[in-house]
C-alpha cells in the first residue's frame, strides 16, 4: 500500500523525498485506471464536463468512481503533496510573509496527521459549530443533538471531526453522522479508519452508500446540518444535489461546503494554475502512479464555478445565504459556502 | 438615508462637496436595518434574551428558536454574536428619532442642550444591558468588527447633531461629530461600573465632559490645533473601544 510506506517517509522530510526516493514510486506507474473506458456515448445523451474533456453524464460517474478507486488508498499521500504545493504557492510569492501564512501545518500532531489543509478543515468544522443547543429549562430535558449528514464522506475526516467539536466543544453526546460516499472503496476505507478513533462502532456513526444527487433512502427534513468538502465538483448535476441537500435538510438546516473556488487574486490565479496543471499531475503520477486521475482532480477545480455563481446555484436551490454567502480562504483556492433551509411561515 | 451621512471618522479637511451636499440634507427618516429581513426578525427576538443571557451565540439561538429555527441556524450570522451588539446600536440610534426632545423642540432649547439631551437618552438606551454591554465592548476591537462599530459611533454622533437641529457647514462638522464621538464612549464605558440610583454618577460624568469640551472648543481655533486634537479625539476613541494604541 503505497499510502502506508509513503507516510512515515513524508513526515519526516517531505521537501526531499520527491529527490530521494522517486524511483520507488515511478515503479508503481504500471498500474492502470478504469477511466478511460472507450466512449459509447449516443448522440442524444446528456453531456457533463470531465475535468476539461466533455463526456456522456452517464460516463462521467463511471469515471468519477473510478479516480477515486484509483486514488482511495494514496488519496493521503496525494492530499498531502496537494497542501505542499499551496503552502510552496504562498512562500513563493510571499517569501517574507508573516509566520501564519506560511508556516507548515503541525501534522505530525495527533490524528490529523493523515490529512492535508487540517487547519482549512478545522476551520470549517469551527466555522460551522456543530452540536449547539438551547439552555436546558429543566435538568431532566437533554438537549437534542445534531443529526448531520458528510456527503461525499470519503474518509470520513470532516464527519470526525463534526463529532469531536459536537462532543468535546459542545458537549453533545447525542449528536450523530452519517458519512455517504457514491464510493464503496472510499466508504470502506473510512470505515476502516473510523476503528481507531472513539466512534469505532458506535451507533453515532453510520455509512451510506449514495450518489449525492439521490438520496432517496434519507427522509425529507431529517438533517440538521448536511456537509459536503472537496467533493461537490465532482458531482454530475450540481444543481440536482443542491435541491436533494433541500430536501434532507429540516427548515433552519444548514448546507455547508468546503470547496477549492476560483482564485480572486488574478497573479495568484495564474500561478496556482500553472502550478497545479503541471505540478500536481506529476506528484500525483510519482507519489500515486496514476497522472490521469490527478490530472482530472486538477482540472475538475478549474471547472468548478466562481463562487458568486456557485452562490447563486445554492439560492437557486431555495437556501437563504449568510452574508456575502461564503467565505475565501488561503488567499480564494478554497472557499466556505452555505445556506439556510428557510422555515416556511404558515 | 442614513448612510449618506456616514462620513469615514476622518482626520482630513471636509471636502466642500460633502459639505454643500449636506445643506440639502432631507429630515431623518426611519433608516432599514442593516440585516436582511430573516436575520432582522431573529435578531429582534433575539433582543429580549440579551439580559439574561448576554451578548452571546446563546442569545441568538434563543432568538432563532422563536422564529421556529433550529441551533443550527446560528450560521445566518458569520458575525457570530456581534450581530447582536450591531442591531442593538442601529435600534438604539433609530430609537432617538420619536425621542421627546426632538418632537418638543421648544424654540428655547439651544442646540448645545439638546445634543446633551440625546446623548442622555441615547445611554439610557443601554440601561437594560448595562451589565452586559462590557461583553459587547469585548467584541468591537477584533479586525472584522471595528470597522462597523466605529461606523456606528461616527452614525450616532451625526444623528444627534442633525436631530438637535444644528445645520452648520463649516470645518466644525468634523469636529463636532469627532467630539461627541469621545463623550459618548468614554461615558459609555464609564456607564458600565456605575452602581448609583439612576446612573447619576453616569450623569454627572457627562456634564464634566461636556464641560471640558467647551473649553477645548474655545481653544481650539486654527486649522492646525484642530487637526492636532481631531487626532487625539480619534485615538481615544479607538482606546476606549479596547484597541491598545
Ligand atoms: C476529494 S474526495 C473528498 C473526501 C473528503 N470529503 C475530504 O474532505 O477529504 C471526493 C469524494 O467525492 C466522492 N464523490 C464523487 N462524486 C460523488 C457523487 N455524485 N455522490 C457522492 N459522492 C461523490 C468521491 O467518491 C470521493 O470520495
Amino acid at each position: 500500500m503505497a499510502s502506508r510506506t509513503l507516510r512515515p517517509l513524508l513526515n519526516r522530510s517531505r521537501f526531499q523525498c520527491l529527490h530521494t526516493q522517486t524511483p520507488r514510486y515511478l515503479s508503481k506507474s504500471t498500474k492502470h485506471h478504469s477511466a478511460e473506458a472507450p466512449n459509447q456515448s449516443t448522440p442524444h445523451e446528456r453531456t457533463t464536463h470531465f475535468g476539461f474533456e466533455t463526456v456522456a453524464e452517464a460516463e462521467k460517474e463511471a469515471r468519477v468512481a473510478g479516480v477515486f478507486s484509483n486514488v482511495a488508498e494514496s488519496y493521503d499521500a496525494m492530499n498531502d503533496f496537494m497542501s505542499l504545493g499551496i503552502h510552496r504557492l504562498w512562500k513563493y510569492i510571499f517569501p517574507f510573509s508573516p509566520p501564519f501564512l506560511t508556516e507548515r501545518p503541525k501534522e505530525c500532531e495527533g490524528r490529523s496527521r493523515t490529512k492535508a489543509n487540517p487547519q482549512t478543515r478545522d476551520h470549517f468544522v469551527h466555522s460551522i459549530n456543530p452540536g449547539t443547543s438551547l439552555p436546558t429549562t429543566s435538568p431532566s430535558t437533554e438537549p437534542q443533538g445534531w443529526k448531520m449528514l458528510d456527503i461525499a464522506g470519503g474518509t470520513g475526516d470532516i464527519a470526525f471531526r463534526l463529532l469531536d467539536h459536537a462532543t468535546h466543544i459542545n458537549a453533545s453526546p447525542s449528536s450523530t453522522i452519517t458519512i455517504s460516499d457514491i464510493n464503496p472503496s472510499m466508504l470502506s476505507e473510512g470505515r476502516k479508519r473510523s476503528l481507531s478513533t472513539s466512534y469505532a462502532h458506535s451507533p453515532r456513526l453510520s455509512f451510506l452508500l449514495a450518489n449525492a444527487e439521490n438520496l432517496h433512502t434519507v427522509p425529507s427534513s431529517s438533517i440538521d446540518l448536511y456537509t459536503v468538502a472537496f467533493g461537490i465538483r465532482n458531482f454530475t448535476d450540481k444543481p440536482k444535489a443542491l435541491r436533494e441537500a433541500y430536501r434532507v435538510l429540516k427548515p433552519g438546516g444548514v448546507f455547508a461546503c468546503l470547496e477549492f473556488s476560483g482564485v480572486t487574486n488574478p497573479l495568484l490565479d495564474a500561478m496556482y494554475k500553472r502550478w497545479s496543471f503541471g505540478a500536481i499531475p506529476l506528484i500525483g503520477q510519482l507519489v500515486a502512479g496514476d497522472r490521469a486521475s490527478y490530472q482530472y482532480l486538477v482540472e475538475s477545480i478549474e471547472r468548478f464555478p466562481k463562487q458568486e455563481e456557485f452562490r447563486d446555484m445554492i439560492k437557486e436551490a431555495g437556501f437563504h445565504v449568510p452574508g456575502k454567502g461564503w467565505e475565501d480562504l488561503t488567499g480564494g483556492i478554497a472557499a466556505i459556502h452555505k445556506g439556510i433551509k428557510p422555515v416556511e411561515k404558515a | 438615508m442614513a448612510t449618506k451621512r456616514l462620513l469615514p471618522l476622518s482626520l482630513r479637511l471636509p471636502k466642500p462637496s460633502s459639505l454643500i451636499s449636506r445643506k440639502y440634507h432631507t429630515p431623518s427618516q426611519p433608516s432599514p436595518s442593516p440585516f436582511p429581513a430573516l436575520e432582522t426578525a431573529i435578531l429582534t427576538s433575539s433582543l429580549p434574551h440579551i439580559p439574561e443571557h448576554g451578548f452571546t451565540p446563546t442569545t441568538l439561538r434563543l432568538g432563532a428558536h422563536a422564529q421556529g429555527y433550529i441551533p443550527a441556524s446560528q450560521n445566518l450570522f458569520p458575525q457570530g454574536a456581534f450581530a447582536l451588539v450591531h442591531f442593538h446600536l442601529w435600534r438604539q440610534r433609530e430609537a432617538l428619532k420619536s425621542c421627546v426632545v426632538v418632537k418638543d423642540a421648544g424654540k428655547g432649547v439651544g442646540v448645545g442642550r439638546k445634543v446633551k439631551e440625546l446623548t442622555w437618552e441615547r445611554l439610557l438606551g443601554n440601561r437594560e444591558v448595562i451589565h452586559r454591554w462590557q461583553e459587547a465592548l469585548a467584541l468591537t476591537p477584533l479586525p472584522s468588527n471595528l470597522p462597523t462599530a466605529l461606523q456606528e459611533l461616527h452614525a450616532l454622533s451625526d444623528e444627534i447633531w442633525y436631530l438637535a437641529g444644528d445645520t452648520s457647514v463649516d470645518t466644525s462638522w468634523y469636529t463636532k461629530r469627532a467630539t461627541l464621538s469621545t463623550i459618548y464612549a468614554a461615558t459609555e464605558l464609564f456607564m458600565t461600573t456605575d452602581k448609583s440610583s439612576d446612573f447619576k454618577d453616569t450623569s454627572q460624568f457627562l456634564d464634566r465632559r461636556f464641560e471640558d469640551s467647551r473649553v477645548l472648543g474655545e481653544m481650539v481655533g486654527s486649522v492646525g490645533e484642530w487637526v492636532g486634537y481631531n487626532a487625539r479625539a480619534g485615538l481615544n476613541v479607538l482606546r476606549s473601544r479596547g484597541v491598545r494604541i
